[in-house]
């Protein structure tokens, strides 16, 4: 469902992503892990079609995101770190507009219901600029899920919730899993991953440094706390003093 | 005033300047503030011959312009008053979030956060009076006159309006607040009245009537503390100057024991007006109006037009202007109304070369600047339209298509007005108009869009000397006129081949020449959509 190859990103004579290449299939979670400037943004942004890539491809659904963009972002949603929504509109408007842009005719149940899930019901005339961090969080989301992307990019998803919220968008991730989608989460918070992700991708410095399953990972510390291994294979990696790409398990 | 909060004021201002310094040091900034140079050099040298006067040489001698300063800036700083008591519902010295968390809870005396601001106001106004005396006509008198003058009436403007905004805060709730509507009541009836009055006698109108009552001696008693900085503009010698300015000063000076007075009582309004006014900056930040919507739940669109992409955009567009701009948007119909018979008037009919230039500024220039229901106002957004299943083209189309058209409805009560005052302009040349001001409006959007997405920047100064920014918008408009003007040639050039080829009808030539007009327009969308793709989303490395 996502296929990356050989994708690289440089701007400025500073190279943010070089020669990354993964796949994602359909019903499989994967976490990006690094630290801060290891080029995970730049990742899921070139996959939505944001900034074009240096070098490579990157396919949504069989569709290339620079040839075919158009077919590729209709697969696609992304729900970026800061939602910035249009202030002057309600929470109905914003399902309104994505039912319209992606083209939905009969998108009322099923916003419906994504309000329900996401309880925000109650909200639905309301302007979104009164609204707090993470409730504006939870529209951006419903706005993502509305027209069921095959392919859903999280960037750092669970910024600004409350502890409801956090499991209720865990669980909606899931429900996406299970019924096909691709997912892709950038996040610092391990125990996101622990919950999640189905497979796990470490990036340091623009570089893949491990992808692999869990189980993969947990088997190759030895630890079965999944957390405290992640927390290992995480600073092994990003503190050691250099590594390349080749000694990366991809 | 505390010494930390001296040091404070001290440090901003120098903050600001090394701001403004820095910009120097960028080429961008040291072009664009040449530039902004350039353009008061050029007003300040045509202000010294009425030859080259950038507002043309019909302007007064210095004895018919104190007359008019004398009768009118006293009823227009009255005018002022009664609209602040109308309009008013925050404080006029405004704390921002940061000076809230960091002096609010600092150990400072109320009265020595009110004189902190006080002065900061200060600081700021006599910049601004620096700026009005450089540009000020030379029959209005010395430079130094014109300076102080106008730097005491702005700070008496901004006190006297603290004072009745926070006076009528402190009378809240009490009997003498219920008087506010019923006093509404009363002033509307009278000013009916007069207007009434000035319809029914055809040898005398409004100007008329009120400068009866300006010179009547219940005018001047009314009127009395305006009058004083009205003879401040029109003082003949330096003495005279003197003594009006001490006047001026000791009225500036009660009024802010009055506001010191006054700010006790209103401690926690002031606080609520001052988060919901930082909000509104905040969203002007981002695009949004001043005069945005403050109601919380909105009746919803249910659904949004698909039109192959363009409708969202253009749905989300209107809803913008509906809920940001509605209130701008009526304002600057009633100006475009206004416009003919005013200009009619002054003697000088819109089809007069000068007429005409300010209704191009009018419409090029400040309406862009305050209405913007555009990809300008969502610069923040892009990364949603990006990643939109909709072709750039449309995209871009849809931003289009509610901002042409309200500049468009603007252009239109121009010349709906201009057909009804004056007699020079008859139906058809209306009609023909009304025909260009279509591909015209959206052609000035589209090149204000592409020039704003190839070269991305605030929509609003920082402070009053943001020379960069107040050069680029200068650079900008003069950039966009030639290219206007250079599209309207073409497009004439091609009626006129047209009329040369086919003669005798002038239906033919006007349609390839409105047609011209079109396609340049419809390139120009060409133009905005490669400057979409090309736009770089804050490329953020994480």
């Amino acid at each position: 469902m996502i296929t990356v190859t050989n994708f690289s990103k440089q701007y400025k004579g500073f190279t943010a992503v070089k020669n990354l290449s993964f796949s994602v299939e359909p019903g499989q979670i994967l976490g990006l892990l690094g630290p801060n400037g290891a080029g995970k943004t730049t990742t899921l942004r070139t996959l939505c079609g944001i900034i074009p890539p240096s070098s490579g491809s990157l396919l949504v659904a069989g569709h290339d995101v620079v040839q075919a963009p158009i077919a590729a972002k209709e697969n696609l949603g992304y729900i970026p770190d800061d939602p910035r929504l249009f202030d002057t509109m309600t929470v109905w408007e914003h399902l309104a507009f994505t039912a319209a842009a992606y083209k939905l005719a009969d998108f009322e149940k099923d916003a419906e219901a994504l309000l329900a899930s996401f309880e925000l019901t109650h909200k639905r005339n309301t302007l979104v600029h009164n609204l707090s961090r993470g409730m504006r969080q939870k529209v951006a989301i419903a706005s993502a899920f509305l027209h069921d992307p095959k392919v859903i990019l999280f960037d750092e998803p669970l910024t600004g919730l409350d502890p409801q919220g956090i499991r209720g968008i865990q669980q909606a991730i899931r429900d996406r899993a299970q019924a096909g989608a691709a997912i892709i989460i950038s996040s610092h918070l391990l125990s996101l991953f622990e919950n999640l992700c189905t497979h796990i991708m470490v990036l340091n410095l623009g570089e893949c440094r491990r992808f692999g399953t869990m189980e993969d990972l947990l088997s190759e510390v030895g630890h079965t706390d999944s957390t405290s291994a992640l927390e290992e294979v995480y600073f092994s990696i990003t503190q050691a003093p250099d590594q390349t790409s080749e000694t990366a398990a991809v | 005033m505390d010494p930390a909060l001296r040091q404070l004021l001290i440090l901003r201002l120098r903050g600001g300047l090394r701001q403004r310094l820095l910009q120097l040091a960028s080429l961008r900034g040291l072009l664009f503030s040449l530039a902004f140079g350039g353009i008061i050099w050029f007003l300040i040298a045509s202000n010294g011959s009425s030859d080259t006067s950038f507002l043309g040489s019909a302007t007064l001698d210095r004895q018919a312009l104190s007359a008019q300063i004398m009768t009118f800036m006293p009823l227009s700083m009255l005018g002022l008053s009664l609209l602040t008591v109308l309009m008013t519902t925050g404080p006029t010295f405004h704390f921002s979030p940061n000076e809230i968390n960091f002096l609010f809870t600092g150990p400072f005396h109320r009265r020595d956060l009110i004189l902190y601001k006080f002065c900061a106001y200060v600081a700021g106004v006599t910049l601004t009076s620096l700026f009005i005396t450089l540009i000020a006509p030379p029959q209005t008198g010395s430079a130094l006159s014109v300076f102080i003058a106008t730097l005491l009436t702005l700070v008496f403007v901004q006190l006297n309006s603290a004072v009745i905004g926070m006076a009528g805060h402190a009378v809240e709730g009490s009997r003498l607040a219920r008087l506010r509507w019923p006093a509404t009541a009363l002033l509307g009836a009278i000013g009916a009245a007069t207007v009434l009055s000035a319809w029914t006698m055809p040898d005398r109108g409004i100007i008329d009537l009120l400068s009866e009552f300006r010179h009547s001696w219940i005018g001047t008693i009314v009127l009395i503390p305006y009058i004083v900085f009205a003879k401040l503009f029109v003082a003949p010698s330096l003495s005279e100057l003197a003594l009006w300015a001490l006047v001026a000063v000791v009225i500036n000076a009660a009024l802010l024991r009055a506001v010191i007075a006054l700010d006790a009582r209103t401690t926690d309004r002031s606080l609520a007006e001052n988060a919901r006014l930082s909000n509104r900056w905040e969203r002007i930040k981002q695009g949004g109006s001043f005069w945005a919507t403050e109601r919380t739940e909105v009746r919803s669109i249910r659904r949004a037009p698909s039109v192959g992409g363009l409708g969202p955009i253009a749905a989300r567009q209107a809803l913008n202007a509906l809920r940001n701009s509605l209130k701008p948007i009526i304002v600057f119909v009633g100006l475009a109304a206004c416009i003919p018979p005013i200009s009619l008037a002054l003697g000088a009919p819109v089809t007069d070369p000068q007429t005409l230039m300010i209704i191009y500024i009018f419409i090029a220039f400040i309406l862009p600047r305050n209405m913007v229901c555009d990809f300008r106002g969502d610069l923040s957004r892009m990364e949603i339209y990006k990643t939109l299943p909709i072709a750039p083209w449309r995209i871009c189309a849809g931003q289009l298509v509610v901002q042409s058209l309200l500049g468009y409805v603007i252009a239109l009560t121009i010349i709906a007005s201009a057909l009804v005052f004056e007699d020079s302009v008859t139906t058809k040349a209306a009609l023909v108009f009304a025909a260009f001001a279509l591909p015209l409006t959206f052609l000035i959007y589209a090149i204000e869009n592409t020039a704003h997405l190839l070269f991305p920047t605030k929509l609003v100064a920082m402070g009053r000397a943001d020379f960069e920014f107040l050069g680029r918008s200068i650079v900008e408009f003069i950039a966009k006129t030639i290219f206007v003007f250079a599209s309207m040639a073409a497009s004439g050039a091609v009626g006129l081949v047209t009329f040369n080829m086919m003669g005798a009808t002038l239906v033919l030539p006007g349609v390839a020449s409105w047609l011209t007009l079109t396609l340049i327009g419809l390139l120009t969308l060409v133009a905005l959509q490669y400057a979409f793709r090309r736009f770089a989303v804050a490329e953020t490395i994480d």
